[in-house]
């Protein structure tokens, strides 16, 4: 009952995208948004094969959820993905705060995208690394994938070895903003 | 002989499109059922099963178990087996094993396989046969001092090659002399590393050339046709992502020089079936010989969608010894074909593949249009085998229309439940130069600069529609439990259609 007396107090839901973009709704949430000062419909529909579709602006556009785990969600929208977390005004305030508090201290986790062998490793611990620089050759589907830092910093653990399986999401690298 | 039955030694899409050809010449087709894949299409459009799939780690992959085929081709008394792409279909051991098993290998010769495969003994035959070569070393090259000096009289850049290699590895480009020495020890330690054969060869290096490759067909009398080219220059990382025929580069005159070049190089093997010869083609309209690859490609219906002839067929009819039904002059050309190559990846994520299971596909079907695919509804995309799921093959008139038909049929691809290169496949037909005809295999690193293609609102509907799941979800939990699979939602739609 406490979280729906929270809900009424707030007045909109925010999408955060992994970009950091921020796309506000209204609540209650309607099949319409305000869109350049006008405000549109959204349908949402099924056709009978059982694909998701929105009509925007008399267009069609695909939709499919990809992942969805509490307030985070990657949606497919003709055939590119999005990545958002849906906040609260309270709750976007509270990240926000948190990651500035964080900012100069954190580390990121890199994790396997899929389960496969380490051919390679690139990087050792506290040597430093650059965003987009490939850190870990993963062999999967016959291919050897390169998986890339996606921030800059310092190398502070590595977990796995070469030629070592991994599973999807094990935790490869930890890498020290900085 | 007639070929009355047939074991298919592969999987996916192409055990399925031979299946067809199969039925449509009245011939039995058995497959192999393996632990990996134990509920794939393929084994329910096949006439018979052969069950391997009892060990899930065998030493040997079920497809690649030469002696475990023959075996279960000879008790069962099949006449032939077909190895349709990768696995054993360039293996010359196992084409030489179905030749002593007195089994109809549905492909060449093991000693055309063999000379074709082992690249500096192709290139001698090119040269002997007056087929253009990349200037270069005659076979490998013995120390860096012999390197050196090739690489001086042919000048620079030149390109050092693994002689046991393939698919980009063990290559290095030397730019100017003082690096040649450190390079060829590169080359050499990363040859040895990677195919236990520290051998390499030395090329001029082509910066940006395109990929050409033409259609052989030679029966075993020797007849030898070809059946115009295929574009594949748009390529990453040496994996072909779309291909075309004809290529937009070509005229009928270089078509005709290039596809004599391709006929020589096949006579020189006395080689029969269907194959491939490939060629760099550089900015000059100077082409020079790379390889021939002795099997069907992924990439065959293009050819067949423009000249009309059934390649499977082909091969099948070679194989029992018969004579090619047509001449080089009765070969026409008609139109444009483009092939699609839509993988389970994440092109935004630099191509990764994408694993899960395809839960719903669908495409828009018309004459012009023709999709391969081994999956359906339920399939599982897995890290066993490769990530693709359909190449989708669209017919035109002219190359204008084929890409407007190209990008309908796109956009009326449907997958959902894995991410796919649908998206890329738009980026591509939106760029002015690739729509000019104006590519080489650069594209992808220098032209295309976004890998997939977004429409403005794109990212505001996917914001909307997880806000608006999100806030139902939460309104929903007041009353009941979430509604996910394996922390995926079950769509309000798709929630509403099992409820039914």
């Amino acid at each position: 009952m406490a979280r729906a007396a929270k809900k009424k107090q707030s007045t909109k839901l925010i999408a955060l995208s992994s970009t950091n973009k921020t796309y506000e709704f209204k609540k209650p949430l309607e099949k319409r948004i305000k869109y350049q000062g006008k405000e549109v419909d959204i349908k949402l529909h099924e056709d009978p094969k059982g694909f998701s579709y929105i009509v925007w602006k008399n267009k069609k556009y695909m939709l499919d959820v990809i992942e969805k785990k509490q307030n985070r969600y990657t949606i497919m929208v003709n055939g590119v993905w999005h990545s958002f977390t849906v906040e609260t005004p309270v709750s976007l305030k509270r990240k926000r705060y948190l990651e500035q508090q964080a900012d100069s201290s954190a580390s990121v986790s890199i994790e396997a995208p899929m389960p496969g062998k380490i051919v390679d490793i690139m990087v050792e611990e506290g040597g430093e690394v650059k965003e987009g620089e490939p850190i870990i050759i993963l062999e999967a589907m016959k291919m050897q994938n390169e998986i890339t830092s996606h921030i800059t910093g310092i190398v502070k653990s590595v977990s796995v070895k070469k030629g070592e399986s991994v599973m999807k999401d094990d935790l490869l690298i930890e890498i020290k903003k900085g | 002989m007639k070929i009355k039955s047939l074991l298919i030694a592969n999987r996916g899409e192409i055990a399925i499109r031979i299946i067809k050809t199969a039925r449509k010449m009245g011939i039995q087709s058995y497959v192999i059922k393996t632990a990996k894949e134990p509920n794939a299409w393929y084994l329910e459009e096949a006439d018979e099963i052969i069950d391997f799939s009892e060990n899930f780690d065998d030493l040997v992959p079920e497809f690649l178990d030469i002696e475990r085929i023959i075996k279960s081709a000879k008790r069962r008394k099949i006449d032939a087996i077909h190895p349709g792409y990768g696995f054993l279909a360039e293996n010359p051991d196992f084409a030489r094993r179905c030749e002593e098993e007195k089994i109809i290998f549905i492909g060449p010769s093991h000693d055309a396989i063999y000379r074709m495969g082992h690249k500096t003994i192709a290139k001698e035959l090119a040269r002997k046969h007056g087929v253009p070569l990349l200037g270069g070393s005659p076979g490998s090259v013995r120390d860096a001092e012999e390197a050196r000096k090739i690489a001086n009289s042919i000048g620079y850049p030149v390109i050092l090659k693994a002689a046991a290699g393939g698919g980009g590895r063990g290559m290095r480009v030397v730019e100017r002399e003082k690096d040649i020495e450190r390079m060829f020890t590169l080359a050499t330690n990363e040859a040895a590393k990677a195919f236990n054969n520290p051998d390499v060869f030395l090329e001029r290096f082509v910066r940006e050339p395109r990929h050409i490759e033409f259609q052989i067909l030679a029966d075993q009398h020797g007849n030898v046709v070809h059946l115009g080219e295929r574009e594949c220059s748009v390529q990453r990382k040496h994996q072909k992502l779309l291909e075309e025929s004809p290529s937009p580069a070509l005229s009928p005159a270089l078509r005709k020089k290039m596809g004599e070049a391709a006929i020589n190089i096949t006579k020189s093997v006395n080689y029969y079936s269907a194959g491939t010869v490939e060629f760099l083609l550089d900015s000059d309209n100077s082409f020079s010989f790379m390889e021939m690859n002795t099997r069907i490609q992924v990439e065959h219906p293009v050819t067949e969608m423009v000249t009309g002839i059934d390649l499977i067929e082909q091969m099948i009819l070679i194989a029992e010894g018969q004579k090619l039904p047509f001449t080089q002059k009765e070969i026409k050309l008609k139109g444009w074909a483009f092939e699609w190559r839509i993988n389970a990846e994440d092109v935004q994520s630099g191509f990764s593949p994408s694993l899960g299971t395809i839960e719903k596909i669908s495409w828009p079907e018309s004459e012009n249009i023709r999709v391969d695919t081994g999956v359906r509804d339920g399939s599982v995309i897995t890290t066993y085998y490769d990530s693709m799921i359909a190449k989708l093959i669209v017919h035109g008139e002219t190359r204008e229309k084929a890409m407007q038909l190209s990008s309908q049929a796109i956009r009326k691809f449907w997958i959902k439940g894995t991410k796919t290169t649908l998206a890329f496949c738009r980026a591509v037909l939106q760029n002015s130069n690739f729509r000019k005809g104006n590519f080489n295999t650069s594209f992808l690193s220098k032209e295309l600069k976004i890998h997939y293609h977004n429409e403005p609102d794109d990212a505001l509907l996917a914001a909307f529609f997880a806000t608006y799941d999100y806030a139902r979800e939460i309104n929903e939990n007041e009353e009941k439990p979430l509604h996910t699979e394996n922390g995926k939602a079950i769509t309000p739609w798709v929630l509403k259609k099992r409820l039914r």
